[in-house]
């Protein structure tokens, strides 16, 4: 089954304009699309093959080439084949369509990625705080987001110093890497 | 920020002197050591240290030979017990959780993530040191603690119970000024708890030097009244 129906999918995706496929196994598929045409692709995929479940949104930032990559990945119950989806959009202004007009379950993937990495959804039904309800600071997991910085900016440490300790050093023993040493490489 | 610029007072840590009449003095120990035989638990399971505890409840290690049980509610709770991680969420119902328990109150930090933040010490949500927000009375370490260690730490509670020297939970009225603090600087200047522990100190005479100070200043500006919860059939 699974050779002829890739046949026909193949066929299928060729309609929309500029996609690149890469097989990665009979079960795997990537496809590479300009963000315009991911409506389209999910569209089609949805009514006319049998991927009927979006198992997830993923995004990835990639800082270095201000570009925000979101993944959709859709999964048909009927081949059990699973397609990724890949685009990228700008990171500045980080704004991009909802899909919950095709898939319901985007709603969720799209509030946490708007509360993880600061991208919105336009048309997505609940752009509110999801997980990090009493999060107050930038999107966490941003790649300029320095979370051990904040994190050594807002908390203190504990001071564990005991007498074995103390013995061990003064017969020169002690402790090898500090846990200040680990902490403080970077900053 | 750091908070290391607040001073926290240490009080009562040593026993409480002994009252001159032998009568009560035999009453005062015999409480205490009734306390230290009848506690009941209640374990805020924020991690994976939670595992460990239904071996040391059940019958392979049985807390309950030695008087502790496992509590349903705060208010009828002895014990606070807290197994992993405190996210900055999870915290905030810790402390919730600990001024609703009546005192005397005794909270255990077990894992290394109450102690230090554990392996989420890089985390952003995760709070680092408990014992900045509530008092600690006893910490057990271990990424997780084996049900040997949980059993030897309560039988190190109660011990200290037995000897009066489990007092942090006057170290929470006496220092409130401290722990509010520490509590403004993750939660911001708005947080406010239901209970009111000024008035609490006052009322059992357990206020500190440090009871009031300038984040309870900040507390009574910003503090609205409690509202009855609307009801509806």
């Amino acid at each position: 089954m699974s050779a002829a129906h890739s046949q026909n999918l193949n066929v299928l995706l060729q309609e929309i304009e500029g996609i690149h496929l890469t097989h990665h196994n009979p079960r795997r598929l990537r496809a590479d699309i300009a963000a315009e045409a991911l409506p389209a692709l999910l569209a089609l995929l949805r009514g006319r093959a049998s991927y009927v479940h979006l198992s997830a949104i993923s995004c990835v930032d990639w800082i270095e080439e201000n570009q925000f990559e979101l993944v959709y990945h859709l999964w048909s119950y009927e081949t059990s084949v699973l397609i990724s989806a890949h685009i990228r959009i700008p990171r500045d202004p980080g704004i991009y369509l909802s899909v919950f007009d095709i898939y319901t379950p985007a709603a969720f993937f799209e509030r946490d990625i708007h509360e993880m990495f600061g991208l919105y959804f336009e048309g997505s039904p609940d752009m509110s705080k999801f997980i990090l309800t009493e999060w107050n600071g930038p999107p966490p997991m941003r790649k300029d987001f320095n979370s051990e910085k904040w994190v050594m900016e807002t908390f203190s440490w504990q001071e564990y110093h005991p007498d074995w300790l103390k013995d061990l050093e003064k017969q020169g023993g002690g402790v090898v890497s500090t846990p200040e040493s680990i902490r403080m490489k970077e900053h | 920020m750091s908070n290391t610029d607040l001073d926290k007072i240490e009080v009562n840590q040593k026993p409480v002197a002994k009252r001159s009449n032998p009568f009560a003095n035999v009453f005062d120990e015999l409480v205490s050591f009734c306390r230290s035989r009848s506690m009941f638990m209640l374990h805020y399971c924020t991690g994976c240290g939670a595992i460990e505890l239904p071996p040391a409840m059940t019958s392979r290690f049985d807390m309950e030979r030695l008087g502790i049980q496992p509590m349903v509610t705060p208010r009828q709770a002895d014990i606070l017990l807290i197994t992993g991680y405190v996210s900055i969420k999870t915290l905030k119902r810790v402390i919730l959780t600990y001024e609703q328990m009546g005192a005397p109150k005794y909270v255990i930090g077990i894992c290394s993530c109450t102690v230090n933040g554990g392996m989420y010490w890089q985390s952003y949500a995760t709070a680092k040191k408990l014992d900045e927000y509530v008092p600690v009375d006893l910490y057990i370490a271990g990424c997780m603690p084996r049900p040997e260690a949980v059993m030897e730490g309560l039988q190190q509670l109660m011990e200290k119970i037995k000897t009066d020297e489990a007092n942090s939970w006057k170290q929470y009225y006496a220092n409130y000024d401290y722990y509010l603090g520490n509590q403004q600087h993750l939660f911001g200047n708005n947080w406010q708890t239901p209970t009111d522990i000024i008035g609490e100190a006052k009322t059992y005479k357990l206020e500190g030097p440090n009871t009031l100070g300038e984040h309870t200043k900040i507390l009574e500006s910003v503090q609205r009244p409690l509202e009855p919860l609307e009801m509806k059939l």
